[in-house]
């Protein structure tokens, strides 16, 4: 029988780690890897998600999870791929431990994707409880390559379908495209709400581009689903691991080169700019007259009007180029400036270069 | 037992794989650990030891999977395998299994050998590797250290091929140690970048962008300059006569400076130059954007407080 003292210190450890009361020793940060049977069948007996649709508010993704999922999305290239996640809940957040990918190629109109990938999952989910990974399945991932983290129609009655028969469940979606053209990881993670549910209030989500072949589907669905905060962390060994990793790493750094990389996305989006201007512009023509009657009445303008977001839109892609420029000129002074010194005897030019 | 290895092929690993151990390695010591402490519950499924009183962390096995390509051996991703401790082998069946699920996702890549945590090579090793010699005749063992000293500057982590060498008249096989670089994809470098710095997520304003971009490039500088640094005041002190001269490594440091500059040619100026340009007018025409929606703006605010009165549709719109 495991003694009082013992049984109590755990308790204190679990309040800290759910009131993410900072461990300063690495035993805490590594608790959470701990997989507490007990504890978890506690929370599938109470099922306290089912009385309160946006009981999930926050998501932690491991570091392993968060290199998995991107780099399998990547390896997609511009076809949308799907995969697994296994983790646990813990209070309010889902924490997702690991993921893996699934054998199916997704388009965006096959429902039952995981249908075909059962037999492959259920081999793989009995191969981890093996090696000390018994966490169960708590969500599914997919890409959406160059369009945008968001839920199609598709999607948001796949995850309804989800949240339905495999509680608690999570939705996330990743965009390497996007990732790799504004050097900042491109995720979200979803929950819909039950059918007919209204959210009491609308919830503010950050605003991103969504190209104009996708922007129906994705008006008509976004009020159906809401998105959850995330986190990220890693064990203590991973980050002494990652800082290390930063003494090579340094030269992948200073070698990338973002515009080479998005030439084709950036160009892409460039020309769904000139659409989208295209059709502001026949908008505000037709409505020069309409808006006359309506300017009287005061009606209230919470959304910009199309030309705010495409003047945003432009900023956003003009930003992104002008920093992988800016990459390119510092390599250029960096290793190209010797030919501007040749004839100077003089040590003039910068560091490096020249010797002292 | 290990010395330097002499094969001439270069070794590439993805950080992916790192993280990968050291994840199986944290979950298998979470679990380890909280078994030992309430010994009431069931204990945990886990593939290594299972210990009364909180034991040392086992080690943990697994397979390291990727491409080879001539000379250039790849290291992609890696599973966890199971080990019995008892008769010192890995379950080969659990392995074939589990390398029949990589292969439908992963159609490229095969089993290029396995990995373990440990500090040193050990003997049992040796056995493990030679089981794994039917399903490629030359594995590789990647050794991950876990024990975590601050002081450390080098990643813990080593490669071993083995040789064969003659010992007293018998041949056999030993380790011997590799190098390696750390390759990666774009995408794998920024999600790494992203946990472990841990930068601001989101959007945040155009200049917190800015500064997280730049950040970035300046702390990479910052270490290259360290290097040359290094260099340079080794090169003095050779010059000096404090060192010993050393040939080979002066004749990497005049190839080094050789390659600068890097290009020279009049095509990259000119490509260069364009690319540059391109930038430039991207500029000007998202200013140009910007610019057009705030006279929109004040269009509209203007034909609001003015033309209330025209509504009855004489006048035309002001324009």
């Amino acid at each position: 029988m495991a003694s009082s003292s013992s049984s109590s210190a755990m308790a204190l450890r679990r309040w800290e780690l759910e009131n993410q009361i900072a461990g300063s020793e690495e035993a805490d940060r590594d608790l959470i890897y701990w997989y507490d049977e007990a504890a978890n069948s506690r929370a599938q007996q109470e099922k306290p998600w089912s009385t309160d649709p946006h009981f999930f508010k926050k998501v932690k993704v491991s570091a392993l999870a968060l290199l998995k999922m991107v780099v399998h999305a990547r390896s997609g290239g511009s076809i949308e791929v799907m995969g697994l996640m296994q983790g646990k809940t813990l209070g309010d957040t889902i924490l997702v431990m690991d993921a893996f990918a699934l054998p199916v190629e997704g388009t965006e109109t096959r429902v039952n994707a995981q249908a075909d990938a059962y037999e492959y999952m259920v081999d793989y989910s009995t191969t981890n409880k093996q090696v000390a990974r018994p966490e169960n399945v708590v969500g599914w991932y997919h890409s959406h390559p160059g369009y945008g983290c968001w839920l199609s129609g598709i999607d948001v009655s796949t995850q309804m379908l989800n949240q339905q028969f495999q509680e608690p469940f999570l939705a996330v979606v990743i965009d390497p495209t996007r990732t790799v053209s504004a050097g900042k990881v491109d995720i979200g993670a979803f929950r819909t709400y039950p059918q007919g549910y209204k959210p009491p209030d609308d919830p503010v989500s950050e605003y991103q581009t969504i190209p104009l072949n996708k922007i129906e589907d994705f008006g008509v669905h976004c009020k159906q689903y809401y998105a959850l905060d995330i986190t990220y962390f890693k064990s203590s060994l991973d980050s002494h691991l990652l800082d290390l990793l930063w003494n090579k790493y340094w030269v992948n750094t200073l070698s990338s080169s973002p515009i080479l990389a998005s030439r084709d996305y950036v160009a892409g989006q460039i020309f769904d700019l000139a659409d989208k201007l295209e059709q502001a512009e026949n908008q505000m023509a037709s409505a020069r007259y309409g808006s006359y009657m309506s300017s009287s009445q005061r009606k209230k303008e919470p959304e910009e009007s199309q030309l705010t977001k495409i003047t945003r839109d432009s900023s956003k892609i003009t930003a992104e180029q002008v920093h992988g420029l800016m990459s390119q000129v510092i390599k250029d002074i960096l290793f190209n400036s010797s030919r501007y010194h040749q004839c100077t005897s003089d040590p003039s030019g910068p560091e490096p270069m020249v010797e002292a | 037992m290990a010395s330097s290895s002499s094969s001439g092929i270069t070794f590439k690993l993805h950080p992916l794989v790192i993280v990968n151990i050291s994840d199986h390695y944290t979950r298998l010591k979470a679990q380890t650990l909280h078994s030992g402490e309430s010994s009431s519950c069931a204990p945990p499924s886990n593939g290594g030891t299972a210990g009364s009183a909180p034991p040392a962390p086992p080690r943990v096995f697994g397979c390291v999977i990727g491409v080879q390509r001539g000379r250039t051996v790849e290291i992609f991703n890696s599973f966890e395998l199971l080990f019995d401790s008892k008769t010192h082998t890995l379950d080969r069946a659990f392995l074939e299994k589990k390398q029949e699920l990589y292969k439908k996702v992963f159609p490229t890549f095969y089993i290029l050998g396995w990995y373990s945590t440990g500090s040193d090579v050990e003997e049992a090793d040796m056995l493990i590797h030679r089981s794994l010699m039917d399903i490629n005749e030359n594995p590789i063992y990647v050794l991950l250290n876990p024990a975590i000293i601050h002081s450390q500057k080098d990643l813990p982590i080593s490669i071993y091929e083995t040789e064969l060498h003659v010992i007293d008249g018998n041949p056999q096989l030993i380790f011997v140690k590799s190098s390696y670089n750390i390759e990666t994809v774009e995408a794998e470098r920024i999600s790494v970048d992203h946990v472990a710095h841990l930068k601001p997520s989101d959007g945040g304003s155009a200049a917190t962008q800015l500064a997280a971009h730049l950040t970035g490039i300046h702390s990479a500088i910052k270490m290259l300059n360290s290097r040359v640094r290094v260099l340079h005041q080794y090169l003095v002190a050779m010059q000096r006569g404090e060192i010993p001269l050393d040939n080979s490594l002066l004749r990497q440091v005049l190839s080094l400076l050789r390659r600068l500059p890097a290009i020279e040619s009049e095509k990259f100026q000119d490509e260069f130059l364009m690319e540059f340009n391109d930038t430039l007018l991207m500029t000007y025409l998202a200013m140009f954007t910007n610019c057009t929606g705030t006279m929109n703006d004040v269009v509209e605010k203007f034909n609001i407080a003015y033309d209330r009165h025209s509504r009855r549709g004489g006048r035309t719109a002001f324009i």
